[in-house]
């Protein structure tokens, strides 16, 4: 019977919301309808960086917020953040679904919210008015980034400039060249409308940052086990079940972006984008001993 | 006397201060990008840090100055000894949202913000300093609701109220 | 979510109504509803939190630095040149000064994309030259209150990108082609109404200046009109985004008053920042006071409860539109705009698909009507902002403004249900 409040910032016809609903159905199923969850779209109950305050407050049960902005809450998520440390798809998923996923997921018991789940977002590559072969087209170039450390690190190490641009004027920063170009994954060509403003999408596939669902502590601790269990088995379900759609998704954006937008897709070398990234990983490292150890456990499982 | 204007300087400098300061982090934003060609990557954040102790701080300040709107259909039309009451009605409802949202409640967010570790994007500032802006604003308008009901009740302050119909701004 | 609505918008009301600032009644209603969803602390806590963290946007940037953009070109003589100027090409029509500020408006917060921006620039230049012309204050007020939101429909315009985001990838280029008719629409309304009032008082066209006071004026004004050519070109030219030109404006009129007319010095600049901070503060405080109003009324399921009840009225077309158009109005009127679009949004356009509206057409009916909200008590930023630097008391607009809203709500409804006045211009351009 007890209500779990959701919040995130997408719209409601979103992959990510329709997986969370799908987590709430599976959780009410499985708590034979002690739980459910009510999910809040469009940062209804405030955007990512307020919703986690208030979980961390136990004023909200839940809130998905991603790896990039968690860093600013719990640092293990710096791990994820880092260019071309998940080797594929496949390595991604192992990683997740696996130890050192709920390692990470765990890591914030002490900040007031534990993680349950990663939603994938796929992988994001540069976009603009250029296509991107190699780390060269880069030079000089002004790439949007988000306000995150490491996404301006890793443009400057590939040569770019990285600017910070606020999301709600970055489309018309690419129109009128404020920027040159920006980073994400093949659905803010088409969700967001920037295929009508960058032309051409080059996969360099540099990062993978995943959707997180958080449940606060508290609601966490007053849960009996077995409802700890359910909420385990339902995240779970719901991670798998995004990741099918997920694929579907980008792959109808880029489609999308080519025939009606009229969006250049090109595929790149990476290996020049790998090298040049290595410093960082050096860096990041530096930062906690259990950031050092995830790093090279999350490399060991792509051997 | 001396304690209400001292906080007036302080907080007038503060928030012409701070308003100076956003306007060069913006610009020189856009001198970096542009002109130099390597964009600044911090001065966007404190440009948008700094904005919110600038409204907060102002905003304690127009409090003090009785700058702030209001609807003042009803209270114009009372007198005397209930126009003191109703004055000192909303000096009462100010002060205990001052107290309780703004003191209280933020001191609560400084504290909890401080003890989680959450630091700001891209500068790695501790988010409590932040929103420290708050509670700090909250005492001034504490005092300030205080000083006004000293005023009110020794006959020599006629409330928050606009006086008469011409001017609530400035 | 009945009880939530009733002490939301009863304590709200008897808080004003007793004439509690209102920043604090907004945010003590919002504070005392908060409780019926979580216990106390956690409700302070996220009041508090809301009136800093509701400001944290790049784009509100642009309110004080168009406010203290407008304060220097008051004290340094900028605006004096720019409003003889523009007395000398409005002076046939009745109410000149009025004409000048729509028009002003329509330019200013078209390029600017925030109708509160406009307000707080053209309004802070125009009154008190209207003042000294012998214009009431109010009538003033209530001009640039009413013509400032037309540059959320003139684009570029932020409200069409969020628009367009919510509803999962509406064409931002095909919106923005849209707004154009129906913003200008939108302008021409409130001249017509600005004209018949000025008619009226009897402000008497300016008198038909002589060929060199013309071109006195003209030549006068060069420096003060740069800005709008610095502003809108950089803009375009992909030098600066929106809100950092806000930043450049500040720039630029310190550069002209202060080192070209040598009007103002150094030591003016501190009187001019404060009072531009105060001007800033009474609006934003009111911003972060709202935008906790919006947070407990979500919790509380309040909007998605007003649709449903709404909507469920009847099932046919013209009449759907007419109640969605009742429900944006009443929520533009105690809502902000950006979370009212972001929840409304979502309710509404699965309904209106269904009975054959376009998304594109149905998001200018969105920023439309939810535009005239922010020009109407109790909650509206523009009145908010054009009373703070018009120097009029809210009460005092509450009358002359009917007309002027009158004209808007017709307009509004000319561009719902006439939709080729939205999609004429994406069709012929872009095919849409
Ligand atoms: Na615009
Ligand atoms: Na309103």
């Amino acid at each position: 019977e007890t209500v779990l409040r959701l919040s995130h910032n997408n719209p409601a016809d979103h992959p990510t919301h329709i997986s969370m609903e799908f987590m709430g159905k599976r959780l009410s199923d499985l708590t034979g309808g002690e739980l459910s969850i009510q999910v809040f779209p469009n940062a209804e109950l405030g955007n990512q960086r307020e919703s986690m305050e208030l979980v961390q407050n136990c004023a909200l049960e839940m809130a998905r917020s991603n790896a990039s902005e968690l860093e600013a809450f719990e640092p293990a998520y710096s791990a994820m953040n880092l260019p071309y440390i998940f080797k594929s798809e496949e390595h991604f998923n192992k990683v997740v679904s696996g130890e050192v996923g709920q390692k990470i997921l765990n890591a914030s018991a002490d900040n007031g919210f534990l993680g349950v789940a990663f939603l994938t977002e796929g992988a994001r590559s540069f976009y603009g008015n250029k296509p991107i072969h190699s780390p060269d087209d880069l030079k000089g170039v002004k790439v949007r980034v988000q306000p995150s450390p490491s996404a301006i690190r890793m443009v400057e190490l590939l040569g770019g400039s990285p600017t910070p641009i606020d999301w709600g004027e970055l489309y018309s920063a690419l129109q009128q060249g404020v920027v040159d170009a920006a980073e994400n994954n093949p659905t803010a060509l088409t969700n967001a409308r920037h295929g009508e403003v960058a032309k051409f999408f080059s996969l360099d596939e540099h990062t993978m940052i995943p959707s997180v669902v958080v449940i606060s502590k508290c609601t966490w601790d007053g849960m009996t086990p077995d409802q700890q269990a359910a909420m385990r088995q339902a995240a779970s379900e719901a991670q798998e079940f995004h990741r099918q759609n997920w694929n579907k998704t980008a792959d109808a954006a880029i489609k999308q972006a080519e025939t009606e937008m009229e969006v250049n897709v090109n595929t790149v070398e990476k290996a020049p984008f790998i090298s040049a990234v290595q410093p960082m990983y050096a860096e990041v490292a530096a930062k906690s001993p259990l950031v050092a150890e995830l790093i090279s456990e999350i490399q060991a499982i792509a051997q | 006397m001396a304690l209400k204007r001292a906080l007036d300087v302080f907080l007038a400098t503060a928030s012409g201060a701070i308003l100076a300061l956003v306007a060069g982090a913006v610009i020189w934003q856009v001198v970096t990008r542009y002109i130099l060609g390597i964009p600044s990557t911090s001065t966007s954040e404190i440009a948008r840090l700094l904005f919110m102790w600038l409204a907060l701080l102002s905003g304690a300040y127009a409090f003090g100055q009785k700058r702030h709107l209001a609807i003042d259909f009803l209270p114009q039309t009372l007198t005397g000894r209930s126009r003191t009451a109703a004055e000192a009605t909303i000096l009462a409802i100010v002060a205990i949202f001052a107290g309780l949202v703004m003191v209280r409640g933020g001191s609560d967010l400084v504290l909890r913000t401080l003890m989680s570790g959450q630091i700001t994007p891209t500068l790695g500032l501790p988010m409590g300093w932040i929103y420290a802006a708050i509670p700090v604003a909250g005492g001034a308008i504490l005092f300030y609701c205080l000083w006004f009901a000293r005023g009110l009740a020794r006959g020599e302050d006629d409330g928050i109220l606009p006086s008469s119909d011409s001017n609530t701004t400035g | 979510m009945g009880q939530a609505s009733l002490l939301l918008f009863g304590s709200f009301a008897l808080l004003m109504a007793l004439g509690v600032p209102i920043a604090f009644a907004i945010g003590a209603a919002a504070a005392l509803t908060f409780l019926l969803f979580m216990n106390f602390d956690q409700s302070m806590f996220i009041v508090a939190q809301q009136m800093a963290s509701g400001l944290d946007s790049f784009t509100l940037l642009a309110i004080p630095f168009f406010i203290l953009a407008g304060n220097i070109m008051n004290s340094g003589g900028m605006a004096r040149r720019l409003v003889d100027f523009a007395q000398i090409l409005a002076s046939p029509l009745p109410g000149s000064l009025a004409h000048v500020n729509v028009i002003a408006n329509m330019l200013f917060g078209s390029i600017s994309g925030s109708a509160v921006a406009a307000a707080a620039a053209v309004g802070g230049v125009m009154a008190p030259i209207q003042k000294r012309e012998g214009y009431d204050p109010a009538f003033a007020a209530t001009v640039n209150i009413t013509s400032c939101p037309t540059g959320l429909l003139i684009p570029p315009s932020n409200t069409f990108i969020v628009y367009s985001l919510i509803t999962g990838g509406t064409s931002v280029g095909a919106l923005f082609l849209a707004g154009y008719l129906p913003g200008i629409l939108m302008g021409l309304g409130i001249m017509l109404v600005a004209g018949i009032v000025a008619r009226r008082k009897n402000y008497a066209p300016a008198p038909r200046p002589t060929w060199t006071d013309a071109r006195t004026a003209t030549l006068n004004a060069i420096l003060p009109l740069g800005l709008i050519v610095v502003i809108m070109g950089g803009i375009i030219g992909g030098v600066f985004t929106a809100a950092e030109a806000s930043g450049i404006a500040v720039l630029y009129t310190l550069f002209v008053t202060l080192v070209w007319y040598r009007e103002i010095g150094i030591r003016d600049l501190p009187k001019i920042l404060v009072e531009s901070a105060v001007t800033t503060s009474i609006v934003l405080m009111l911003i972060g006071a709202s935008i906790a109003m919006s947070r407990v009324m979500a919790f509380g399921q309040i909007p998605q409860a007003i649709a449903e009840v709404m909507l469920g009225i009847s099932d046919n077309p013209t009449v759907i539109l007419l109640v969605i158009t009742m429900v944006l109005l009443f929520v533009g009127t105690f809502m902000d705009m950006t979370p009212a679009l972001l929840i409304f949004t979502p309710i509404f356009l699965p309904v209106v698909k269904q009975i054959g509206v376009d998304p594109v057409h149905f998001g200018v009916i969105m920023t439309f009507n939810l535009c005239i909200g922010i020009c109407t008590p109790p909650v509206g930023s523009a009145l908010f902002v054009g009373c703070s630097v018009g120097g009029v008391p809210i009460t005092r607009v509450l009358r002359p403004i009917l007309p002027f809203f009158a004209v808007m709500i017709s307009t509004g409804l000319i561009v719902t249900f006439m939709p080729w006045l939205s999609l004429a211009l994406p069709r012929y351009f872009l095919g849409y």
